[in-house]
């Protein structure tokens, strides 16, 4: 709820530090500029504006985003434009992943409708283990991601207000989405939301993983022949939809030991020849061990887990991620019910049709 | 890239080597008997080591005023550059230059700079040496985010990127200007941003992480050594120390510092990494520490016992022919 306990309120939250990594430097990927998500957050306030949305809660940062909404907001909004109260939320600042965390946290103890998120893949991938199910509208800041996608600002804010105002029941307009989930020794550790896979390297290190060396295994949530990065290895040999009941797996080879092999967009620009050993369908529930007993796990795309004998990693399937507004679906339930027509009495064409 | 075991022991016996001298540095600074200015790199290390690693005979460096790390990286001698930091006769140039201006070309080091920003144009000439020569070197400027608004540092990234020069310009930002935040006084989100202007990548990287720092480095070497060109990094780190020795620092977080060496110390979390993985073990590692402490404990006392320059070599090595 907003700040006067009685409009709805609505979360968003832009990652700062998206579009740095090295994928600029071995690859051609998008730079997203913090100027450019200032834009679609005020875009965002100008239709949140129009549809009672009381408040509107922010993270907080350390790396520009929130001095420049700050600044936006020391002059009046454009002519025209009524923005809602904008309030950044109170937490510690350490300009990495937990902030993110703390930051859905606090956004759902405050009871927001929805949250808006301007990011990554990995950054969804973050709000997406906090949200539970509140529904999350994503924004794509850059060419390289598959789960959120490239959209107009104004557009997400409308759909993201209409659902949180109650105007569109969320069952209307939302989806629920699979997650793989990556059990270690037992225990769940953490969660990607398209692909999960894992390599031979042994560190982390600059994250991105652009290289077929060392790749090992591939599961997908679903695989879409038109993407980017790893999922569209599954998506090139056996399309599945968002969806699809099931998911994917593959194990992978060298090119030359492989019986097949295909060519896939790891990243902007970068085509590589991945070498497939077999694909197989991952059932809700069915849980994979890792057959490598070293490396890291990459969860969509980042390495983020390093692993040793010392741990039992697998892997499953889950229908039990975020709920995602589906936007078309929303404007389309808008347009069939006119939320956002009305007729002008006072116009000519009414009166006569009124006499 | 895997890195072997003896590079894993190398990496960390050059952190440790920076690490030590610097500590040791601080502590000896304090007694008075250093002269001139010094500025630590201590918390800095993963990224001279990260670079550094990936250079040899053919490559080059310009470094800046805080410029041990640099030097040590490029393989200067520890002896040598701690008798220059005591203004001694035995010193890498002499005794005369001190601290700021520890200088190796044989190494190819072209020297630590005084001026803010000086480097940068240092490495357009050493890269367009190495292109013209054909020797595939490669040249890198580290510098830092004050260094990164100056005019200098955006003219040559200009000039390698029209010359397409074998250069990678490292902006080590530890967050200050001397005690201005970069937070402040950088105009765009990142310094890495800079690079899209001159038609060059620019990727931002762990500055405390060795493996992140060295893998982003290997690239942007490999790609210079190829002939496609230069390319801007951006180490997102921290220094353990003020500005300088004796910068009161006041324009820090009470616990700051003792929070960036409790959680994200670069040598901490090389050696976590690497024993987990069960490629090195404690004792390899300790073994290390000890000889470096060795080393730096000598390199004092014979910086201490070495002679001062002799009055007549005043005017000596002040210009050189070519």
């Amino acid at each position: 709820m907003s700040l006067d306990d009685h409009t709805p309120s609505i979360g968003i939250l832009a990652n700062p530090a998206a579009g740095r990594d090295i994928r600029r430097l071995v690859a051609q990927a998008s730079v997203f500029p913090i100027a450019e998500k200032r834009n679609m957050i005020t875009r965002l306030f100008s239709s949140l504006g129009r549809l009672d949305i009381g408040t509107v809660y922010m993270m907080p940062d350390g790396n520009g985003i929130a001095d420049r909404i700050r600044h936006a907001l020391e002059t009046p909004p454009p002519t025209g434009q009524t923005w809602p109260r904008i309030e950044f939320l109170d937490m510690p600042i350490e300009d990495r992943a937990v902030d993110t965390l703390v930051a859905v946290d606090k956004m759902a103890a405050l009871g927001v409708g929805g949250i808006i998120v301007l990011g990554g893949d990995g950054t969804h991938r973050l709000v997406a283990s906090r949200a539970g199910d509140i529904p999350i509208t994503a924004l794509s800041t850059g060419t390289n991601n598959v789960f959120p996608a490239m959209r107009e600002a104004t557009i997400a804010g409308l759909a993201a207000g209409l659902v949180a105002t109650g105007q569109v029941p969320v069952a209307e307009g939302s989806v629920r989405n699979k997650v793989l989930r990556v059990d270690i020794n037992g225990v769940q550790s953490d969660l990607a939301l398209v692909d999960l896979c894992t390599s031979t390297a042994l560190w982390i290190g600059s994250r991105a993983l652009w290289k077929a060396d060392g790749l090992d295994q591939l599961f997908l949530s679903f695989a879409e022949a038109d993407a980017i990065g790893l999922s569209s290895i599954g998506g090139l040999i056996r399309p599945l939809a968002r969806s699809a009941q099931n998911g994917l797996r593959l194990n992978l080879a060298e090119p030359d030991n492989a019986p097949m092999v295909v060519t896939a967009p790891l990243a902007p620009g970068l085509l590589v020849d991945i070498g497939i050993e077999d694909v197989q369908e991952l059932r809700p529930g069915e849980t994979i061990p890792l057959r490598a007993t070293s490396g890291v796990v990459a969860l969509d795309g980042e390495r983020e887990i390093e692993f040793s004998a010392r741990e039992n990693l697998a892997v499953h399937l889950e229908w039990d991620g975020p709920l995602t507004l589906d936007i078309p679906r929303v404007m389309a339930y808008v347009a069939e019910n006119k939320l956002l027509t009305r007729m002008n009495q006072a116009s000519g064409h009414a009166k006569r049709a009124n006499q | 890239m895997q890195l072997s075991k003896d590079d894993l022991l190398k990496a960390y016996r050059m952190m440790k080597t920076i690490r030590e001298f610097e500590e040791r540095l601080h502590v000896e600074f304090a007694t008075g008997e250093i002269p001139g200015f010094v500025h630590l790199y201590a918390g800095e290390e993963a990224s001279a080591t990260g670079f550094c690693m990936h250079l040899d005979e053919r490559d080059k460096i310009a470094s800046n005023h805080r410029g041990h790390g640099h030097s040590i990286g490029k393989g200067c001698d520890v002896h040598a550059m701690m008798a220059e930091i005591y203004g001694r006769g035995t010193g890498l140039c002499g005794g005369k230059g001190g601290s700021m201006h520890i200088a190796d070309l044989s190494k190819g080091m072209m020297g630590a700079n005084g001026i803010v920003g000086g480097g940068p144009p240092l490495i357009c000439g050493a890269g367009l040496a190495a292109k013209k020569l054909k020797t595939k070197g490669v040249a890198i400027a580290f510098f830092g985010d004050g260094a990164s608004n100056q005019g200098t540092t955006m003219e040559s990234l200009n000039l390698a990127s029209v010359w397409n020069l074998p250069c990678v310009f490292v902006c080590e930002n530890n967050g200050y200007a001397e005690a201005t935040s970069s937070k402040y006084s950088v105009s765009c989100d990142d310094a890495a941003d800079r690079a899209s202007a001159f038609n060059m990548p620019g990727v931002v990287v762990d500055g405390h992480d060795f493996f992140a720092v060295h893998e982003a480095a290997g690239e942007a070497i490999n790609r210079a050594r190829e002939g496609k060109g230069p390319t801007l990094i951006e180490c997102k780190l921290n220094r353990y120390y003020g500005h300088f020795e004796g910068d009161a620092q006041t324009y820090r977080g009470k616990d700051e510092v003792k929070n960036l060496r409790a959680t994200i110390d670069c040598l901490d979390q090389f050696r976590a990494k690497v024993t987990s993985a069960s490629l090195l073990d404690d004792a390899e590692l300790n073994a290390i520490d000890s000889d470096v402490a060795e080393l730096i404990d000598d390199a004092v006392e014979k910086a201490k016992a070495a002679p001062m320059p002799a009055a007549a070599e005043l005017l000596t090595d002040v210009y050189i022919s070519y």
